[in-house]
């Protein structure tokens, strides 16, 4: 019975020592935790019991006959009660089956207890000398019931929820501990309540180290780890990695760091719907599974932008499910949205297998922390991705073209050139991006009127010109870059060296076609003539008639002829460009005229003042167009109408005037009565002769002097061509 | 008076030809450009008549060329060729005195005959002009141009031009001036011809015919003929 005695104070001093240790570091650790909190308060009973079980024992083994020998039995009594009571709390703040009525009522029910206790010891009636008597005590029904409903409340809990204890220590302890208490109600014959007390005590200590080991031990532990996952996250956002790489590494960090024993998948929100964009151990048909907004855990936390954490999807998820069979495989489930700028993105979600680990609020705090990470990382991946597929996109298409192109910036330094430039530009320069091109670009390669160049570029942000490289000629198009302060030019180089020799070819061949032409003709009518005359002297008029009408087919063969030949003039020629007076222009043009307009009985009327400003044109070129037009005009006005051509000045141009009163234009052929040989065909045109080239010359002269020509034409009643030229200053012009 | 036509088309020189005979001139056909010199040689004509395009190598710029080393006969160029403004002024600085483009009428085609005629052989001598700055010497009576010295060969129509400009020395003759009193009436559109001959007079009389001090262009407006104080010739 000693041995006995001298194990039991043993037991008790190294547990009321510890029992105090632990209340110090847990208080120390996190007073605010309501586990902390339970496990207290578990601790303090523990103390008190352990304590009032020390003096008891010191008090029988001095052979004290005290009455502070009944206050230490009442003091074990309290605490151990109240230990029955308090394991019942801690439990089920551990297993999480608390209410906050649950707390209320836990607390009156210690408070019952400890006032009872009181109550015993200040009305000590008939204090208890030896254990018999306590054990005798320790049967009343009240008691039995106190013991009873707590410590099966308790077994119940731990069964419950024994998936929940993450410990096997505590669970084992709890147990141990019921064991222990119960134990002393078997048979107080036994002497058995020493034991049940020992064992208690040692139940008390496993349940105490695995809480504190579980609580502060292992999160301060695994802190390293997670910073180290937190880390490997962030270090993916800055990888600027692609895409997949993003998500794959955030399932992969987000499994490790939260030790899943199942799956994660990552969900991204496209078109209101989501979809598996990446999962780590889970089948692979589920990367085909799409989601909508409120259709599982994923589609209702990414509709509700609020985490979840599900203990068993099986047992506590009502609503549809997110893949196949979830139901069935899927254990405690947390999921988190991804939300980065106010929007959500997707959600990511983190499976444990069935059966397998449950997941606590920590875990869901974790992985609302990775999944604001995950958010970073996937948009800014997202963001870097378009940016880059742009980029690429503009750079295959700038690098496979064969026309070269060159950008440069502000100090000529070299910004981009593709393939074609550098093979066509490598023997002039050595090209390398930033290299400054300012002294090796040759002066030839440039706009030769730079300040035109910079006008046009100023106004229309491009600017086109003409530059061969050795033996081929480019069409160079200048643009700005930069907008609205220029901040360098890309040139986009054009072959046109065979479009040149095409354009010299054709130039070629119209000339001697033509020429090929004008030989027969001249034969012809000369012969014609010749004939005519013979004709006419001996007096044979009848024939004259059939030989006029061939005169004058052979003159408008000649003024086809002409007509072209004058086109490819205008088209190859140089521009002359000088100051010209417009009334001069008019003049001479109308003078040329005159005899034909007579011929075809049709008015001219000059409306022109003298003092209009100069206009830069070539005189001659410019004239031979207002003929033109003129003819025109004549030409499509029936007899007895009128053409008039006038000018005046309109802001920094003179616009000239030819209007007429005759057959007009239909709107559908206005757009194409430019172009080279076209002819209208329409009523009242039929008897109109003429080589289609008129107009086209008149386009092309104008666009050779930087001007600009439109017209206004109602079909009946004639038609309006305007021509717009720059204007020089005031009239200078004297002659 | 007799006429030379040169075009390698038959039918062309022979209805020319015809036209020609018909109002009373002599003709002369020839088919290429060799034959042309020697008949040039042989007939002494008094106007050349002169195709371009010739096949057998020698074609019609040259033949002018040639003529001109010896001569100051009246050439008149009938091209079906002339495109360009430059093609214009390449015959007539091969020594042309007129361009003509096919096809042309035969009545004007003998107009243009007779007006050259007329100015090749028009007297000046009715002026009784001479000019001599000690560099430049012209004495219009006699039809001769010397230059530093030296003889200077001008062809009627430059000749004709600088007798105009001198009569008019120091005041600006007008292209269209030019025009009429050189070349004669219907000839003011053919603008280009002032300007080639006064280029060409510029590189026989000029010391520097990119800097001329004899004849100054007056911009768009025509020409003057400058008289050099005689000091200033060295």
């Amino acid at each position: 019975m000693a041995d006995f005695n001298s194990i039991t104070i043993l037991v008790n001093g190294v547990t009321l020592a510890l029992a105090v240790a632990f209340i110090i570091i847990l208080l120390w650790s996190d007073s605010k935790k309501e586990l902390n909190q339970f496990f207290a308060t578990f601790l303090l009973f523990v103390v008190i019991w352990n304590g009032g079980a020390l003096l008891w024992q010191a008090f029988q083994q001095l052979d004290l006959d005290t009455p502070l020998f009944s206050i230490a039995i009442g003091l074990t009594e309290l605490g151990f009660t109240g230990a029955s009571v308090a394991v019942y709390a801690l439990t089920a703040v551990l297993v999480r089956a608390h209410t906050p009525r649950f707390r209320v009522l836990a607390f009156v029910s210690l408070a019952f207890i400890i006032l009872y206790r009181l109550f015993a010891i200040f009305n000590n009636t008939t204090p208890y000398s030896n254990f018999d008597d306590y054990a005798y005590f320790q049967r009343q029904p009240l008691v039995v019931a106190f013991y009873l409903i707590f410590d099966l409340g308790t077994l119940i809990l731990i069964w419950q929820n024994r998936r929940k204890i993450r410990s096997l220590g505590i669970t084992l302890g709890l147990t141990l501990f019921v064991f222990g208490q119960t134990l002393g109600f078997i048979n107080p014959e036994l002497q058995i309540f020493q034991f049940s007390l020992v064992t208690s005590a040692v139940a008390a200590l496993m349940v105490s180290f695995s809480i504190v080991a579980q609580e502060i031990i292992k999160p301060l532990a695994e802190r390293n780890s997670q910073v180290e996952a937190i880390r490997r996250v962030s270090m993916a956002i800055t990888s600027l990695a692609s895409i997949e790489s993003v998500l794959d590494q955030i399932v992969a960090q987000t499994a490790e760091l939260l030790k899943t024993d199942g799956g994660v998948s990552i969900l991204l929100l496209k078109d209101n719907e989501l979809e598996t964009a990446s999962t780590f151990r889970l089948p692979k048909t589920y990367m085909e599974a799409r989601l909508a907004l409120g259709q599982g855990v994923a589609g209702t936390v990414a509709l509700t932008r609020q985490s979840r954490l599900i203990d068993d999807y099986g047992r506590n998820w009502r609503g549809t499910l997110d893949y196949p069979l979830a139901r069935e495989t899927f254990g405690s489930v947390i999921c988190t949205p991804l939300i980065y700028g106010g929007e959500t993105i997707g959600v990511l979600m983190v499976i444990a297998a069935k059966q397998g680990r449950l997941f606590q609020k920590e875990d869901l705090y974790l992985l609302e922390l990775l999944g604001a990470q995950a958010a970073v990382a996937i948009s800014h991946s997202h963001l870097f991705s378009d940016v880059e597929y742009a980029h690429n996109q503009l750079e295959t298409v700038l690098i496979s073209t064969e026309s070269p192109v060159v950008a440069l910036d502000r100090q000529y330094r070299l910004i981009f050139a593709n393939r074609a430039a550098k093979s066509l530009l490598s023997s002039v320069w050595e090209l390398s991006v930033g290299a400054s091109l300012r002294d090796l670009i040759p002066v030839d390669a440039l706009p030769r009127d730079r300040a035109e160049a910079v006008r046009e570029l100023r106004r229309h942000g491009t600017y086109t010109y003409e530059v061969s490289f050795g033996d081929k000629v480019y069409l160079c198009s200048l643009a700005r870059i930069g907008h609205p302060r220029t901040t360098g030019w890309v040139a986009f180089l054009n072959d046109v060296t065979q479009l040149k020799e095409l354009d010299r070819l054709k130039s070629e061949m119209v000339r001697m076609t033509s020429h090929d032409l004008k030989n027969p003709l001249q034969a012809a009518m000369a012969n014609v003539e010749l004939l005519r005359d013979d004709l006419l002297e001996s007096s044979q008029h009848a024939l004259i008639p059939s030989i006029d009408e061939i005169d004058w087919q052979l003159q408008r063969m000649t003024r086809i002829i002409r007509g072209v030949l004058d086109l490819e003039r205008v088209k190859t020629g140089l521009v002359r460009l000088e100051s010209c007076p417009p009334s001069r222009m008019i003049g001479d043009a109308v003078n040329e005229l005159t005899q034909f307009a007579h011929s075809h009985e049709v008015r001219l009327v000059v409306d022109v003042s003298d003092s209009l400003p100069n206009v830069k044109c070539d005189f001659e070129q410019f004239k031979r167009a207002l003929v033109n037009l003129l003819e025109n005009a004549v030409k499509f006005t029936a007899r007895g109408g009128t053409v008039r051509v006038a000018a005046y000045a309109r802001e920094n141009t003179v616009v000239f005037e030819v209007s007429d009163n005759g057959v007009g234009i239909a709107l559908d052929v206005q757009p194409r009565i430019f172009d080279r040989f076209y002819r209208v065909q329409q009523k009242g045109t039929e008897h109109i002769t003429g080589s289609g080239i008129g107009l086209s010359l008149v386009k092309t002269v104008v666009e050779n002097h930087r001007g600009s020509i439109w017209l206004t034409s109602q079909e009946g009643e004639g038609s309006t061509f305007y021509i717009s030229l720059p204007s020089v200053g005031k009239n200078s012009y004297s002659q | 008076m007799k006429v030379m036509i040169v075009d390698d088309e038959q039918a062309i020189r022979e209805a020319l030809g015809r036209k020609l005979k018909r109002d009373g001139f002599d003709v002369v056909l020839c088919g290429d450009g060799l034959e042309s010199l020697r008949a040039f040689h042989a007939e002494r004509p008094d106007l050349v008549v002169l195709d371009i395009v010739m096949p057998d190598g020698m074609d019609g710029l040259t033949v002018c060329r040639r003529i001109r080393e010896v001569s100051d006969t009246p050439v008149m160029m009938l091209s079906a060729n002339a495109v360009t403004e430059e093609d214009i002024i390449d015959g007539l600085n091969a020594g042309a005195d007129e361009y003509l483009i096919k096809p042309i009428r035969l009545n004007e085609f003998v107009a243009r005959i007779q007006a050259l005629l007329r100015r090749s052989q028009m007297s000046v001598s009715d002026t009784e002009q001479r000019y001599d700055d000690g560099y430049l010497t012209i004495d219009l009576h006699r039809r001769r141009v010397y230059v530093n010295g030296e003889q200077a060969h001008l062809t009627p129509t430059e000749f004709k031009l600088l007798a105009v400009l001198l009569e008019n020395a120091g005041r600006v003759v007008s292209q269209r001036d030019l025009l009429e009193n050189v070349w004669g009436d219907g000839y003011v559109d053919d603008v280009y011809y002032p300007r080639v001959y006064i280029s060409q007079l510029r590189r026989k009389i000029e010391r520097d015919a990119a800097n001329p001090h004899y004849i100054l262009t007056e911009h768009r407006v025509g020409y003057r003929f400058e008289k050099q104080t005689p000091s200033v010739t060295p």
